[in-house]
């Protein structure tokens, strides 16, 4: 007994000496390959890190960075298991490894990946010291107090990282008179509401809330003042919707995860006699966001720009 | 040990039940007012002047929202009650209720089933196939326990639990492949908050089958007592723990289904009428539902007015509540046996 376990343990290190040969082999050899050993500071949601400038492999556990990367024509090597929007659906085929889910990377797929960058955000925010040991990561969270401006900031760090500064700022111009547009829009449109069906029941988001941009940024006024502390807004009843009266409603249909088409099965949920009394209902202004682009992707170069867009679009029909 | 022991509620339950009409008609009237005030919470301003003054609007409110929702609580606090007590008579243990035996998860995973094969499944269908899946993990849990030697008081709603257990892992990994766990989560944790005239009325099954089990209340208590017993006594045993079965599923069913999971709900509800009552199962329904009504509506207003105009889940409420008191019984028990 005690001899197998000698030879276990001896089978055991040897794997082990293996591993971290091999391991040393694929650094020296990417090493080798970035011949461009350039380095710059990014300064994150978690502090400080060097990044290699055009780093060769990308593993991106943000959508929104994905997205920011995929308007940029940068490749990102690796992606989470998501139920992506069209927009960004080649991400969730098999050409792209899979990190992990959204919430729990996979250390293990990550380390044999051997990527030159990681970019993590609120999901994911809790592994940085462990991706962190694997490669360097950055932290792109925006925060949800000052959203615009934290995603530019992370906007641009992206366009110095790869080398894509006159893009990102020409993209962050269209933005900005897009969210000026909207807002002059928003000025005289009366008051709006956001709201997320799940199962059946609802939740209220308000002005600094992770839905706050439609307040925050666009200007669009508040019919409730709904103080959500956590990310999941607060449940309401549809007299809440009726007692408040907005004059749009913005609906986030948590459920179209299910498969139905976006806003199909919110459209169920709101399809009764309260909140058929509200201005918004009687306007045609409930408005059915697409939820993969606000709940999962978030703030993207190209995800912001149909976000802002869907607002001014509901706020000028 | 007696009083978990429905011998003794068998025999007296056979005998004629005692009158107690009056202080039923009090609990009654308790719970009706306890129902009028539940009208009278909400966000919009529905009050008693405004009603005899004739605003349209409030009495809009009062007729999509309020009485539905009021009618709701009142059928589902019943009915779980009412279902918690025939799970008891039927496991011959006074530790178990749907939510502690698998048929509220076996329930849920049906939904999730439904949902997932059948994106639009009408509201009918989701409710037909859950009963199936509440039925079937029902039976897995009375085959289990046949199997069970020593029917030890407490290992019998472990093994439930632990039985539910299994079954909502299995949910909740199915539920996490099809991106599915937050959905699950709002369907499970009971609410009343969705209810609105013509989304309710097919809760009104469950008041069809608290009536049926109030009528065979007594089968129960026999069928409870085993198979050869109540056989000797002329009874159907099969007949009946089948019936029992599709009484608590589809109850159950309908509950999660249209409100979502009421834990605990059937168990603290029956002990307490019986440690107030004792045990004479067909006296005992009809106050189990009035508690099981009373109960759910003050947790209700509490759920609506403690955070208003926002609202907490009922589900949370009584599972709070409901958690502390079921410690409570079982500690109680416990003393008493040593």
């Amino acid at each position: 007994m005690n001899k197998s376990v000698k030879s276990r343990l001896l089978a055991v290190s040897a794997v082990a000496s293996l591993l971290a040969l091999s391991a040393c082999g694929q650094d020296a050899g990417a090493a080798d390959a970035n011949a461009n050993t350039e380095t710059i500071t990014v300064e994150h949601a978690q502090g400080s890190t060097e990044v290699p400038v055009n780093p060769e492999t990308v593993y991106s556990f943000d959508l929104g960075a994905l997205d920011s990367l995929d308007a940029l024509g940068v490749e990102v090597d690796g992606a989470p298991t998501a139920q992506y929007p069209e927009s960004l659906a080649k991400y969730g085929e098999d050409a792209v490894t899979k990190i992990g889910s959204m919430k729990e990377p996979d250390f293990e797929a990550i380390s044999e990946g051997a990527p030159d960058l990681i970019i993590i955000s609120g999901r994911t925010a809790g592994a940085y010291e462990e991706l962190s040991k694997i490669a360097p990561t950055i932290d792109v969270s925006v925060d949800a107090a000052t959203p615009v401006e934290s995603f530019k900031e992370v906007s641009t760090t992206l366009g110095e990282i790869f080398g894509k500064e006159a893009e990102v700022e020409k993209q962050l111009a269209a933005i900005d008179t897009k969210i000026e547009e909207t807002k002059a829009a928003a000025a005289d449109a009366g008051t709006g509401l956001v709201v997320m069906t799940s199962g059946g029941e609802l939740t209220a988001y308000g002005a600094g809330s992770r839905f706050g941009i439609v307040h925050d940024v666009l200007g669009v006024e508040t019919a409730a003042d709904v103080k959500s502390e956590g990310s999941h807004g607060e449940a309401i009843s549809f007299e809440y919707i009726a007692e408040k009266n907005p004059a749009h409603l913005f609906v986030i249909d948590r459920d179209a995860a299910i498969g139905e088409a976006a806003g199909k099965a919110a459209a169920a949920v709101l399809d009764n006699e309260l909140v058929a009394g509200t201005d918004a209902a009687k306007n045609d202004n409930i408005t059915y966001l697409d939820s993969a682009s606000w709940y999962l992707v978030g703030y993207g170069l190209n995800n912001v720009d149909s976000m802002v867009g869907a607002v001014q679009a509901a706020l000028v029909k | 040990m007696t009083r978990s022991t429905p011998a003794v509620s068998g025999r007296v339950a056979l005998a004629r039940p005692r009158g107690s009409g009056g202080q039923l008609a009090v609990a009654g009237a308790a719970v009706i007012a306890l129902a009028i005030a539940s009208m009278f919470v909400g966000v919009s301003d529905v009050s008693l002047p405004a009603l005899l003054a004739g605003d349209r609007t409030a009495w809009d409110i009062f007729w999509i929202s309020r009485v539905p929702r009021t009618i709701s609580v009142i059928l589902a606090g019943m009915a779980m009650s009412v279902a918690g007590l025939i799970m008891q008579l039927m496991a011959r243990n006074k530790f178990v209720e749907p939510s502690t035996v698998g048929t509220v998860e076996s329930a849920s995973l049906g939904i999730l089933v439904v949902t997932v094969a059948v994106p639009g499944a009408s509201l009918l269908a989701k409710m037909s196939t859950a009963t199936v899946f509440a039925a079937a993990g029902t039976a897995l849990f009375l085959l289990v326990l046949r199997r069970i030697p020593l029917r030890n008081t407490l290992l019998v709603p472990l093994v439930g639990i632990m039985l539910g257990g299994v079954i909502a892992a299995i949910t909740t990994f199915f539920a996490y492949r099809y991106d599915l766990l937050q959905t699950l989560n709002s369907w499970m944790i009971g609410d009343f908050s969705g209810v609105l005239r013509g989304r309710y009325e097919l809760l009104w099954i469950v008041a069809v089958l608290t009536l049926v089990g109030y009528l065979c209340a007594d089968r129960f208590t026999m069928a409870g007592m085993g198979q050869e017993f109540s056989t000797n006594l002329g009874l159907n045993y099969n007949r009946v723990m089948t019936l029992g079965l599709i009484i608590v599923s589809l109850i159950s069913a309908v509950v999660v289904v249209n409100i979502g999971s009421i834990p605990f709900l059937g168990l603290i509800v029956p002990n307490l009428v019986s440690i107030i009552f004792g045990d004479n199962v067909r006296r005992a329904v009809p106050w189990v539902a009035v508690f099981g009504a009373g109960f759910v509506l003050v947790c209700d207003i509490i759920g609506r007015t403690i955070r208003f105009p926002y609202e907490i889940p009922v589900g949370v409420i009584v599972s709070a509540i409901g958690s502390a008191m079921f410690l409570y019984l079982l500690l109680r028990k416990r003393e008493r046996r040593g």
